[in-house]
């Protein structure tokens, strides 16, 4: 029974700050499919584990639904919903041995002891913990500790897996190691998945699909590499990857298929445009300002000519990639482009031109 | 797909988020809190507004009663009495804590965790078993009485009255200064007294300069601690005083003289209004001299170690704890003397007082420890559903909690015993005379102990370890039993050998309270004290200490801490 699937509508949770109410969680409606890996992404403060909070039970939603296979979730004790959860800081409980604490739901569960021992050893194999069965938690790392947690929570065989940004203490590169075997246990158990972090880069690496979160509201929906190409607002295309913003005028007011002209003269015709609404959309003083967004790794540099001139200020060495950050009378903010090859003739401090092909630039109007 | 009919609107109200446990585990506390904690305190303060014999109604009230102060001589006297022995006996302690505290935590000295752990001696004892081994000591026929007058020819003033309440009071609460002013001098970041050295100030600008205002918050509050204990004490001022009246004796008399407890009510008020003035003084320290020096290093600060400042700081301290030690001592001593006419040591020893205690007066024993015992269990169970509750429900009344609690700890034994006295003696409820007042009393007095303790634990225990609880299949009692109570286990247990081993020698409220068939071990020593068996009375008060030392001996080793930080 892995393969849950989970419908959330309409969901919202308030709290009271002072004499006014706050929306945490603000109207927030998704599906999640039987087997599928859900990452909700955002800022701190968006709502994000909120939501994952109010689907375990741990906290109650002011209005909404919540339905498992067509059953609703919302009347169910948290302790009767079947999930699994891993916590940020583990949760572990100290007084007990890891086999103590991973055999802890089968206890609940009144399952008869041989039972428990076969299947806390089954579980601890699957996440290569036996040889640490009998010591407390204070005595393994950081990522034996959060292995514990998610064999703790698999144990029993849940409905469904949750996740609140399991790896945010651990080092960088033990982060990029879990989340691979995270994601490749998901595929084995075929479970359906909850997660939730603030990394973009972890978000894009193991979901199926993402949900881009943002002050309590659900911003944008999709599989990663759709979110990427096809932000849907400003601040998605801020959020996930890297994004360069230049202030354009529209060559025609009101007419985005017109093409726009960029502050230092130069005119182009964006690939595509989209439409901004509500606060973004104020943020464009009149009709015929907009937003070119276009990302690093789309730009190129050249010695001698192209769109806009620009004064290179520092070249980064970043592993596989070289960032040239740039200044222009084009934008306001400096501009970044990636590529894979030191670029000849470019020095730091040197003057150079950015060249934008209009096929990968982004326009963002009223 | 059908959610047409899902609710869509307020969600629907289920009542899991707490089982049947909880509720029934809450509603017993609030109605305990209700009938032994508001109810005694509230009545009485009702009675005291009211003339002796009448009853309590809109119309009867008058201040009558407090209008006796502005009258009658001896409250004025009672009054003055404490307030000058309270000021006094503080400012003596914290003239012998001070150096002792800055020795310990700015000189290089060996033994300093031994000096700690013996500070504690003093706190535990009940005072006013101290208080009559300055009898032997200092009596008209006292050990250095006489031995003085051998050598000079001189009498000593006599003991009772205001110098030997003020001198025994000092020595029995010097301990909360010196703990918590060492605590500070410890705590407090080094390097803003390295950086005044490297700008040049001398050693003892540094101390005037910059040490004593960062830790001057922190005397306040211990000086503010012992003036409240002080003037709360009974057992000291009844056998040291004689003549000289403070409050809680003047409490005592009118209930044994009088069975006044309207007057008793209105004298006790007024104690509280002075408890009340100080700790309003202690919570303003609190919140506005908070000078939490907390550095980054974990390394102390630079201690003097010289041979000069070696020497002052092991002489003062280790002449301090023996004089604070020598109550116990001399006690001990008397309950092993045959003959003891004055003379520094006694002449004969014998075992016949143990022999008698043993023969005549294990019923006070037995009764200590069953009312003790009962009060601790009391204790545990309320102080640790409430210290959760405390420390996890964001409750908007938990103020209301916490001061309902350590109320009844900082108020005089002798006000909670009118309080209960009142509240039982007739109406609804009576149990004056019985065990359970005597339970009731102590629980309401000691509870703070394992609340404090408990709430302290609680808080740092991952909340979160309560959700991955739930979320793996466990209700909240479950939780309770499996998680909660066994990290909070050590932290209960000190608690309850605190509690225990306290109130094995409680006198202030047992002395109003008890009855011909409870006798405790507090009542019998004091019988005896009055009675002049003071040998007797030393052996009882000698297992007393033993007992008492050893169990927060055993407390302080369950926490894990030593035996000063427990009672910070």
């Amino acid at each position: 029974m892995a393969h849950a699937a989970l419908s959330v509508r309409n969901l919202t949770k308030q709290f009271a700050v002072g004499q006014s109410m706050v929306a945490a969680v603000d109207d927030v409606s998704f599906d999640v499919r039987g087997g599928e890996f859900f990452t909700m992404l955002g800022p701190s403060g968006c709502g994000k584990t909120t939501t994952l909070r109010v689907i375990a039970g741990l906290e109650q939603a002011t209005s909404g639904s919540i339905d498992v296979d067509g059953r609703d979730f919302m009347t169910v004790p948290p302790q009767r919903r079947n999930i699994g959860m891993v916590f940020q800081s583990y949760a572990l409980f100290p007084h007990l041995t890891i086999f103590e604490n991973v055999a802890y739901g089968l206890r609940l569960r009144a399952l008869p002891a041989d039972e428990i021992r076969r299947r806390v050893a089954a579980t601890l194999s699957l996440l290569q913990l036996e040889p640490y069965a009998s010591r407390h938690p204070a005595a393994l790392s950081g990522g034996q500790q959060q292995r514990v947690s998610i064999a703790r929570a698999l144990v029993y065989e849940p409905t469904m897996l949750l996740l609140d940004e399991p790896l945010a203490n651990l080092d960088a590169k033990l982060r990029v190691m879990m989340r691979e075997e995270i994601r490749s246990l998901q595929r084995r158990l075929g479970i359906t998945t909850l997660y939730v972090t603030h990394d973009q880069e972890e978000a894009t690496a193991v979901s199926d699909r993402l949900a881009v979160f943002d002050r309590g509201r659900l911003i944008q929906l999709g599989a990663p590499e759709d979110i990427y190409a096809r932000p849907q607002t400003l601040f998605v295309a801020d959020f996930i990857g890297r994004a360069n913003f230049l202030p354009v005028r529209l060559s025609i007011a009101g007419s985005p298929a017109s093409g726009v002209t960029l502050r230092n003269g130069a005119t182009l015709r964006p690939g595509r445009e989209v439409r901004l609404e509500g606060a973004e959309a104020a943020t464009l003083a009149s009709a015929d300002d907009a937003m070119l967004m276009i990302r690093p790794e789309h730009l190129a540099l050249d010695a001698a000519e192209g769109t806009i001139a620009c004064r290179v200020l520092r070249i980064q060495l970043l592993g596989g990639l070289i960032r040239y950050t740039v200044q222009t009378d084009a934008s306001p903010a400096d501009i970044l482009v990636e590529v894979t090859r030191t670029l000849r003739g470019i020095d730091e401090g040197g003057g150079a031109f950015l060249r934008i092909p209009p096929a990968d630039a982004v326009l963002y109007h009223r | 797909m059908p959610h047409e009919t899902a609710s869509v609107a307020a969600v629907k109200r289920v009542a899991y988020s707490r089982d049947w446990a909880a509720w029934a585990l809450g509603a017993g506390v609030v109605l305990m809190t209700a009938v032994f904690l508001v109810y005694p305190l509230g009545n009485a303060m009702l009675l005291a507004f009211v003339k002796n014999g009448e009853a309590p109604s809109w119309t009867s009230m008058t201040l009558a009663n407090f209008a006796r102060f502005f009258t009658a001589a001896s409250y004025q006297r009672a009054l003055w009495n404490s307030v000058y022995s309270g000021l006094a006996a503080t400012l003596l302690a914290t003239a012998i804590a001070l150096p002792m505290a800055y020795a310990v935590a700015r000189i290089e000295m060996p033994y300093r965790g031994l000096i700690s752990a013996m500070t504690v001696v003093p706190l535990i004892s009940p005072p006013f078993i101290g208080a009559y081994a300055w009898i032997i000591l200092l009596g008209k026929n006292g050990t250095i009485t006489q031995w003085i007058h051998g050598l000079t020819g001189w009498t000593l003033p006599t003991i009772y009255g205001p110098p030997g309440v003020v001198l025994a009071l000092a020595l029995s609460y010097f301990p909360y200064v010196f703990l918590i002013v060492q605590g500070a001098l410890a705590a407090a970041d080094p390097h803003i007294e390295e950086a005044a050295r490297m700008a040049g100030a001398s050693r003892a600008r540094i101390l005037r300069t910059v040490t004593a205002p960062l830790v001057f918050p922190a005397i306040a509050a211990a000086m503010l601690i012992v003036f409240i204990k002080a003037i709360g004490d009974f057992g000291v001022p009844s056998i040291l005083g004689g003549e000289f009246q403070v409050l809680p004796t003047l409490i005592y008399y009118q209930i044994h003289g009088y069975f006044n407890l309207n007057a008793s009510s209105a004298i006790a008020m007024v104690n509280v209004l002075l408890t009340l003035v100080a700790m309003l003084a202690l919570a303003w320290i609190n919140r506005h001299w908070n000078f939490v020096t907390v550095g980054g290093t974990s390394r102390a600060a630079a201690r003097h170690a010289s041979r000069g400042a070696r020497a002052f700081g092991n002489l003062y301290c280790w002449l301090v704890i023996f004089v604070a030690i020598l109550p116990q001592l001399v006690i001990a001593l008397a309950s092993f003397a045959g003959r003891w006419p004055g003379t520094m040591l006694p002449e004969a020893y014998t075992l016949d007082h143990y022999r008698s205690v043993w023969s005549q007066l294990t019923n006070p024993i037995v009764n200590s420890l069953i009312l003790s015992g009962v009060a601790t269990a009391v204790c545990i169970v309320f102080g640790t559903v409430t210290a959760y509750a405390s420390a996890r429900d964001r409750l908007r009344a938990r103020w209301a909690l916490d001061l309902t609690i350590m109320l009844p700890f900082v108020l005089p034994g002798l006000v909670v015993g009118v309080a209960y006295l009142t509240a039982f003696n007739s109406g609804p409820l009576v149990l004056t005379g019985t065990a359970i007042i005597l339970v009731l009393a102590y629980f309401t007095r000691r509870v703070a102990f394992v609340f404090r303790s408990v709430a302290a634990a609680i808080a740092q225990i991952d909340p979160k370890l309560e959700d991955a609880s739930t979320i793996c299949g466990a209700g909240w009692g479950a939780t309770m039993r499996r998680v909660m109570v066994p990290l909070a286990a050590p932290a209960i247990l000190a608690g309850a050998i605190l509690v225990f081993s306290t109130l094995i020698g409680e006198i202030s409220a047992t002395v109003l309270l008890y009855s011909a068939k409870w006798k405790t071990i507090s009542i019998a020593i004091y019988e005896l004290v009055l009675g002049d068996q003071l040998a007797q009375a030393s052996a009882i008060g000698t297992i007393t200490t033993v007992m008492t030392l050893l169990l927060v001996l055993l407390a302080s080793r369950l926490a894990g801490k030593n035996m000063a930080e427990l009672f910070r």
